[in-house]
């Protein structure tokens, strides 16, 4: 039985040595790397537990969106603590050789400006949105100012 | 015959400037991360494409490749100002080759929560037999 697994290709992830970030052979290099890596298939690499987040922002509140594809809605959890908010979930894969687990999380800084207690979430195609309402003075308003 | 009778990927750059083809995909594109082990009736492909819905999927098996193409369809919607963006617009392509060891007719998938399984039954001749001395 033999898995072969990918971590994400090179070009989503800044390079280890910046000096070598434009050098031509970075792509050759990143090529030759993955076709070592198809062909040790013993060697299994460990599961990437980065997620990618979308922050985004209207008038009324506060958008968060994260991928976080084949997880169980109980095993996700979104919490809001000390003014962070954490998101953590677990994602538990079946194997051949039984079923295998592994932990995501990450923590976002949340302005005060947020209220706490009306703060959404919805899970749709393996994207985690989460919405947080703005509190109301703090939201954009127009205050006209009358001249003597 | 090839040595490595597993479903390599191709080492091919999946990038738009390509024009030699007219089938591929148009825009930016991603692989997305993947996983093929190896079952005794199938071939088992896990793919994560979050964002994708089922008529966001294409499979198609032709010539020895199997691609994969996934579609995200949600939109920013016009109110909202972008802050900070980690994940990537572009479409889910992911391509691999195959030595023709599958049976390319029965090849099944399903979609669930953005990961994308694919079910690719062996070829009749390399399944394990036994073979009984008379």
């Amino acid at each position: 039985m033999r898995i072969i697994r990918y971590n994400q290709p090179f070009t989503r992830s800044l390079p280890a040595l910046n000096r070598y970030a434009y050098s031509p052979w970075t792509g050759l290099e990143a090529e030759i790397d993955r076709l070592f890596n198809v062909t040790l298939n013993d060697f299994i690499s460990p599961p990437v537990t980065q997620f990618p987040v979308d922050l985004y922002e209207d008038k009324d509140n506060a958008y968060v969106r994260a991928e976080l594809p084949g997880i169980n809605r109980d095993d996700m959890h979104v919490e809001l603590v000390d003014g962070y908010l954490n998101i953590n979930a677990t994602r538990k894969t079946k194997t051949e050789s039984g079923e295998e687990s592994y932990t995501l999380e990450r923590s976002l800084s949340v302005p005060e400006t947020v209220q706490a207690d009306k703060i959404s979430a919805a899970y749709e195609n393996g994207v985690l949105s989460i919405t947080l309402p703005k509190r109301e003075e703090s939201k954009p308003r127009k205050i006209s100012v009358a001249i003597n | 015959m090839s040595f490595i009778n597993n479903l390599l990927p191709t080492l091919r750059r999946s990038s738009s400037v390509k024009n030699d083809e007219s089938n591929r995909s148009s825009g930016p594109v991603q692989r997305p991360l993947y996983r093929v082990s190896e079952g005794t009736e199938a071939y088992t492909l896990t793919v994560q494409m979050a964002g994708v819905a089922k008529d966001g999927v294409e499979i198609t098996a032709d010539h020895g490749e199997i691609r994969v193409i996934g579609r995200r369809a949600w939109q920013r919607p016009e109110g909202w100002t972008t802050l900070h963006r980690e994940s990537i617009d572009a479409t889910y392509e992911l391509v691999l080759t195959h030595d023709n060891a599958i049976n390319a007719e029965k090849i099944s998938a399903e979609l669930s929560d953005g990961v994308l399984t694919v079910t690719v039954p062996k070829a009749e001749a390399i399944k394990p037999r036994r073979i009984t001395v008379a």
